[in-house]
């Protein structure tokens, strides 16, 4: 445990070591939540307007809740593992006494405890500047299973990255695409970052129900703004939780015949 | 010569191309079909229907795209910085910025381009623009990519002076893509910045809005001096930079 945590501490003041990187990093998010932001603030000109189940208020609570659940979910430094099987670098982490899924999540929860720390500044700065109207969820009960939907996300969405990262063993020119596919384009669509999936016709929202993306972002919104009924919360859950096993389980076994294949290339 | 070089260069990765590219035209398709399901069901966003809508976001796609498709080497100009390969650009008979800036067309695009100007064309037909609309989108979208190269040229410049690019590039394409939607859904100050000091406004927003006749004989005027002055600054910017390169690992 202890040299998980001394990776946790490392990994923090890397962060710093580059921070213009990071503070550019930051300002994209910033950048790319405006758009989202003034969008629905444009469609809820009318603060009477009800449209798919939003109010004004929900609807500005859910994209300010895409800001804070970007750098909880989706920041995460496991981007850079197909680069270090590409290259070769992964033999060095072969012959330490270190689980490299276990180091690479260690490293992830460093890098998701220094962006939320940000964002958080950020949301303060941008209300002031805003003025929009929350939504404020007081049912505790509530509030635990949307901070249980989101511990499932942080997971899900690792296994998932890795998942996409691990791609490189097989197709060493191919992590990057498959990231920008899976990561930036799936993720970014169907986890409900640009827009609420129920915004979608049934039967499309029904097919990506299946998928584990929306359980990233979308779900534990919905539940923190209290828009399902317990039944759906705890079936959602059940869902989310299971995606979650499942990218465990497939990650360590995929690990294992990449293991298999790695060829120290570039080495 | 050089186009062709970076089509062969690409050809030795054709499976993440091929995903690439399927991932650019899934982005495309989903926001495409995120505006068509939120309007269906507001009817207007900003004042604007369904077809002005997605007309902008066709706008900002064909501007995005053709810069794209020309300056996909300057994605690849930080490298040649950090490690001191630009003096090998600097001695060559080509000219450092043209070669800097376009030396790598990206091919791909070349797919992607005809079914967004046919889209853009039958998307426009149905907002019945007159002829002298149509012309003065042409012209608008073509001051847009000037526009879009003195900031890219910015982005080179700067990249020569700090070393740090990718992420100046990236800022870059989250402006532009606050281009997606008509810019009148921001608020003052954002509106103002989005169309004088970052002007995604006149790239982008400008050029529908002559298609569907918004725009006064002032605003065109304006964004014509905009994408002069933008050049003829940048032009100069990227000489003052190169003044400043010091070939520090070569």
């Amino acid at each position: 445990m202890k040299k998980y945590l001394s990776i946790f501490k490392i990994s923090f003041a890397q962060e710093f070591a580059y921070r213009v990187n990071f503070i550019m990093w930051r300002v994209r998010n910033v950048l790319q939540i405006l758009l989202v932001f003034f969008l629905w603030s444009a469609v809820f000109t009318n603060p009477q307007t009800e449209l798919f189940g939003y109010n004004r208020d929900k609807i500005l609570t859910y994209v300010f809740g895409i800001f804070i659940l970007r750098a909880l979910v989706l920041s995460s430094r496991a981007v850079d593992i197909a680069g270090e099987i590409a290259r070769g670098e992964l033999t060095n982490y072969l012959l330490k006494p270190i689980n490299y899924i276990k180091y690479w999540f260690t490293r992830d929860i460093s890098s998701k405890a220094l962006n939320l720390s940000f964002a958080t500044v950020e949301i303060v700065i941008l209300y002031f500047f805003l003025r929009p109207t929350f939504f404020i969820q007081t049912d505790p009960l509530q509030i635990f299973l949307f901070l249980v939907a989101v511990v499932f996300a942080v997971v899900m969405f690792f296994g998932l990255l890795v998942l996409v990262n691990f791609v490189t063993f097989w197709l060493p020119e191919g992590g990057w695409a498959s990231q920008f596919l899976i990561i930036v384009i799936f993720t970014e669509f169907l986890s409900g970052a640009v827009f609420p999936i129920d915004i979608l016709p049934e039967a499309i929202q029904n097919v990506l129900y299946a998928l584990p993306f929306p359980y990233l972002m979308f779900f534990p919104l919905q539940v923190y703004l209290g828009k399902l009924s317990m039944t759906a919360t705890l079936q959602s859950l059940l869902i989310s939780g299971i995606w979650m096993m499942f990218m465990i389980v497939v990650i360590n076994q995929v690990w294992a015949r990449g293991i298999k294949k790695y060829s120290a290339v570039g080495r | 010569m050089m186009s062709k070089n970076a089509f062969l260069a690409m050809l030795n990765h054709r499976m993440g191309v091929v995903i690439f590219t399927a991932g650019k035209v899934l982005r495309f398709t989903f926001f495409g079909a995120f505006i068509y399901f939120l309007l269906s069901k507001t009817n207007t966003l900003a004042g604007y229907t369904l077809h002005q809508t997605l007309f902008f976001f066709l706008t900002f796609n064909l501007i995005d795209v053709i810069s794209q498709f020309l300056f996909r080497e300057a994605y690849r100009f930080r490298p040649l910085i950090v490690s001191g390969n630009f003096d090998l650009i600097l001695i060559k008979p080509i000219n450092a910025l043209f070669r800097s800036l376009m030396g790598g067309a990206d091919i791909l695009d070349l797919f992607t381009i005809p079914p967004l100007i046919f889209a853009v064309y039958y998307v426009g037909s149905l907002l019945d623009p007159t002829a002298s609309q149509v012309i003065l989108y042409i012209i608008l979208v073509a001051n847009g990519l000037v526009i879009s190269t003195a900031f890219h040229i910015a982005v080179l410049s700067l990249g020569i002076i700090t070393l740090e690019i990718d992420h100046t590039i990236m800022i870059y394409r989250d402006l532009t893509n606050l281009g997606r939607l008509p810019i009148d859904i921001y608020k003052q100050p954002l509106k103002g910045v989005l169309t004088y000091l970052v002007p995604v406004g006149v790239m982008i927003t400008l050029p529908a809005k002559a298609m569907m006749g918004l725009v006064t004989p002032v605003g065109v005027a304006i964004s014509f001096a905009l994408g002069f002055i933008m050049m003829t600054l940048m032009l100069r910017f990227w000489k003052l930079a190169l003044k400043q390169y010091t070939s520090a690992s070569s």
